[in-house]
């Protein structure tokens, strides 16, 4: 596989899996907000901002008022707002365009069809009155996307790349979430303490991940801060957490690394080493630094991505260097 | 056929005599040929037909095959016009039509031989130096090079139009990169998918075979000494208005492909940057034109190409597909020479009908151009895509002033024909919500390989939408036709 294509393929991945992230985490907060328990979970700014942060990474100065309707826009159809979910359709679509040659006639169309339907929402609908229909459309052509990957393409390097960039995006995702939730969490128990319920912003977190009925079902408690982290970081049973991510980069990297030995440095090897790092890891470890542990995690993956560029991505070239195949 | 013409989707069908029309014999006459596939057609109302069109649309729109248009913010994405009602070629029509095309591909390649190497033709005087000297597209680096297995045009795209004396004539050899083939798969598939039942009543022969010649023809022509070529396709890129095309090719043989910026020149080979390091490339279809393919020996700006290939190609390290510089032998100036290039190379006589052709280069010719450019069609020798072309009956006066002082600046640039009747079909015009007769061609693909001669038993049929428009190039608003060859 070519070097290029094999990069705009690790990219098709993470934004189909960026977008899926930024349409629940719209969802899941507008509409959980509008009977939270405390006045300020309630709050439309309190909400937009944390949208903002999420999708934009942006931390909006407290004496700016957001609009609603711009906000939603932004994220949602805006083109020429990096960040926006059509842009990640549209950006998924080039990308995949331009390994048209390797991918299934049937991803590719899928692909196709549902960036038309995207660029083709009306914004007045998703401002005004379908922000839940716009956010249903956009998981499930995610998932019919990710459907595609898995049963239309051979299971080799081609695939294996795709999924990496899945797999990197969640992990970078959920990260960012929790983040995200945490920060809400700590501003709602600064401002009430104990006298609203502090599960709803953990419950809020697990939905966000899409999570909160696999973690009902596994550990049969109500959501509170630990056991949520515990089960979005370090649960292997749950494919949104961040040590689940790290095992399936671990096997697909295995997938496209021809070498058994892993050099020092390579992306390969730094996978493989988060992802020994994780399976002893213990909540309690990462409760006690959680926000430093988060922005580690973060500029881990970054560097990950990076190495990756280097190593499989590279279309510089030597012939001292590199082996020749043929 | 009595009231053949008041069905609901025939009611705005004129039929013209001085054109051959390929559904109509004479007024309200359906030719045997196509009796069944027309009452198929006539039973259906225009809402029902309406909708097999849209569908028919949208299929396209979907499945990615579309061009895009770049707007002053946006891009949109177009589909090439298609037109459901299919065009039919009988069994012994098409053997004239295969034979034709590959007798023509065949001295063009033994033509190409000769220009690059004695010059056997020009120095016995039956074609004449000086248009060979003077074409933009004779390449003098390919001088004294033999390209693997002494082939050239591996890929021949002969457009034909059926004139009204109902024969096929030859209007124009393309054998740089001609594009099409992928719309005649596309257009089999989507009506393959509407009118699924017309199939038990015509027995069409396959397409899908052309992927696989393709790859057969490009294996064929691999480097002496390589056992299991490597071989890729190599496009301008994503914004190419054939870009779909190329991926479709890609996938149909299961090669990559390669954009410039992918390979690289290396000690005498060519190599391509894959995720495991570089690999050499041996075989490269190349969908770049000619000037674009190596900015060290052409176009230096050019950053479609790979810097160094040329001088591989020279060393025999890499077979490229199409050959440069056969647009020489595709120059609409050597088209006039087609009889003889094939009687001197094959001793044969040419199957297809070449039409007349005036050389502006040729004084007492250029007059008679000069006075009668309303009956004449005015060709710019050595552009393709329907560009520059000036159809006289259509030109104003003062366009005609304006054509002939561009004649006169530059005569060898031009040809000139009679204006052919190209032979109309029933084409679905939107507007009308019924079918129309409109202007057609048809484009065959040939492929040449070391013991490889192969013509798709099918071809693009192109089909001019505007009433009355005899040019049918996509690029000049055209739409196309799928295209059914019957069996014996």
């Amino acid at each position: 596989m070519l070097a290029r294509v094999a990069n705009n393929l690790f990219w098709m991945g993470r934004y189909i899996e960026r977008s899926e992230h930024v349409a629940r985490f719209l969802r899941v907060n507008y509409f959980s907000s509008l009977d939270a328990p405390d006045e300020l979970s309630q709050s439309r700014q309190f909400v937009l901002r944390s949208v903002m942060y999420m999708a934009a990474n942006e931390i909006i100065d407290s004496d700016i008022a957001l609009e609603e309707e711009e906000v939603l826009y932004n994220v949602g159809l805006n083109q020429d707002t990096p960040y926006s979910i059509v842009n990640g359709f549209v950006n998924a679509h080039e990308n995949a365009r331009s390994a048209r040659d390797l991918i299934s006639n049937e991803l590719f169309e899928t692909i196709n069809r549902i960036k038309h339907t995207i660029k083709g929402y009306s914004v007045e609908k998703l401002v005004k009155s379908q922000l839940y229909d716009f956010s249903i459309i956009v998981s499930d052509a995610t998932s019919e996307i990710k459907s595609k990957i898995e049963s239309t393409l051979l299971h080799d390097e081609v695939y294996a790349i795709i999924m990496l960039g899945i797999h990197i995006e969640r992990g970078l995702q959920v990260a960012r979430i929790i983040n995200s939730k945490v920060s809400d969490a700590s501003t709602v128990k600064n401002i009430y303490g104990d006298k609203v319920d502090g599960n709803y912003q953990w419950s809020t977190l697990l939905k966000c991940v899409l999570s909160y009925d696999m973690m009902r079902r596994s550990y049969k408690k109500t959501p509170e801060r630990i056991n949520t982290l515990e089960f979005l970081i370090l649960n292997s049973k749950c494919p949104r957490s961040i040590k689940d991510s790290l095992n399936k980069m671990n096997n697909y990297i295995c997938m496209i690394s021809k070498q058994h030995e892993k050099p020092v440095n390579s992306a390969a090897f730094l996978i493989g080493k988060m992802a020994s790092e994780f399976e002893y890891k213990l909540i309690d470890e990462i409760d006690n630094n959680l926000e430093e542990c988060l922005a580690n995690l973060i500029v881990k993956l970054a560097d990950i991505a990076e190495k990756l560029e280097e190593d499989y991505f590279d279309i510089s070239h030597s012939l001292e260097v590199k082996k020749v195949k043929a | 056929m009595k009231d053949a013409i008041n069905l609901p989707l025939f009611s705005s069908y004129e039929f013209d005599s001085r054109f051959y029309d390929e559904l109509f014999s004479k007024r309200e006459d359906v030719r045997s040929i196509y009796t069944k596939l027309f009452e198929l057609f006539g039973s259906y109302s225009v809402s029902e037909f309406n909708r097999l069109n849209i569908q028919a649309k949208d299929s396209f729109f979907n499945s990615g095959i579309t061009f895009q248009v770049y707007g002053d913010n946006e891009v949109n994405e177009k589909i090439f016009p298609f037109d459901l009602f299919p065009r039919i070629i009988e069994h012994n029509e098409w053997e004239t039509i295969e034979t034709g095309v590959l007798q023509r591909s065949k001295a063009l390649n033994l033509f190409l031989w000769d220009v690059y190497h004695d010059q056997k033709i020009i120095k016995q005087g039956i074609v004449p130096k000086e248009l060979i000297e003077s074409s933009v597209n004779f390449l003098p680096e390919m001088i004294n090079l033999d390209p693997p297995e002494g082939i050239y045009n591996h890929i021949s795209g002969t457009d034909l139009i059926k004139h009204s004396d109902g024969n096929y004539y030859v209007l124009e050899d393309n054998i740089r990169c001609p594009s099409g083939v992928s719309y005649v798969i596309g257009n089999r598939g989507a009506v393959k998918h509407a009118l699924f039942g017309v199939f038990n009543q015509y027995k069409a022969h396959t397409i899908v075979n052309y992927g696989s010649k393709l790859l057969e023809t490009m294996q064929s022509v691999k480097p002496t000494g390589v056992d299991n070529p490597v071989c890729v396709i190599i496009t301008p890129g994503v914004y190419n208005s054939a870009y779909y095309e190329h991926c479709f090719l890609a996938k149909q043989m299961g090669i990559l492909l390669v954009e410039g910026r992918d390979l690289f020149v290396e000690n005498d080979f060519v190599y391509m940057k894959t995720i495991y390091g570089i690999e050499k490339v041996d075989v490269i279809y190349r969908r770049v034109d000619d000037l674009f393919l190596d900015p060290l020996v052409f176009k230096p700006d050019s950053l479609l190409g790979v810097l160094g290939l040329f001088s591989v190609y020279l060393k025999g390290n890499v077979a490229l597909v199409n050959a440069p510089g056969t647009g020489v032998a595709d120059d609409k100036a050597i088209y006039t020479y087609m009889p003889e290039i094939i009687k001197y190379y094959l001793d044969e006589d040419a199957i297809l009908n070449n039409v007349h052709t005036y050389h502006c280069s040729r004084k007492n010719e250029l007059n008679y151009v000069l006075e009668n450019i309303d009956k004449l069609v005015i060709k710019p020798v050595d552009e393709s895509g329907g560009y520059g072309i000036s159809i006289g009956n259509k030109l104003s006066e003062a366009e005609i002033e304006k054509v002939k002082e561009t004649i006169k600046k530059e005569p060898r640039k031009y040809i000139a024909q009679p204006i052919m009747s190209l032979s109309t079909h029933p084409t679905y015009i939107d507007d009308s919500q019924s079918f129309e007769s409109r202007h057609v061609d048809l484009r065959t693909f040939t492929l040449l390989g070391k013991d490889i001669d192969f013509v798709l038993k099918g071809g693009l049929t192109r089909v001019a939408l505007k009433k009355g428009n005899l040019v049918v190039n996509s690029s000049q608003g055209g739409g196309s036709k799928d295209t059914w060859v019957l069996k014996k």
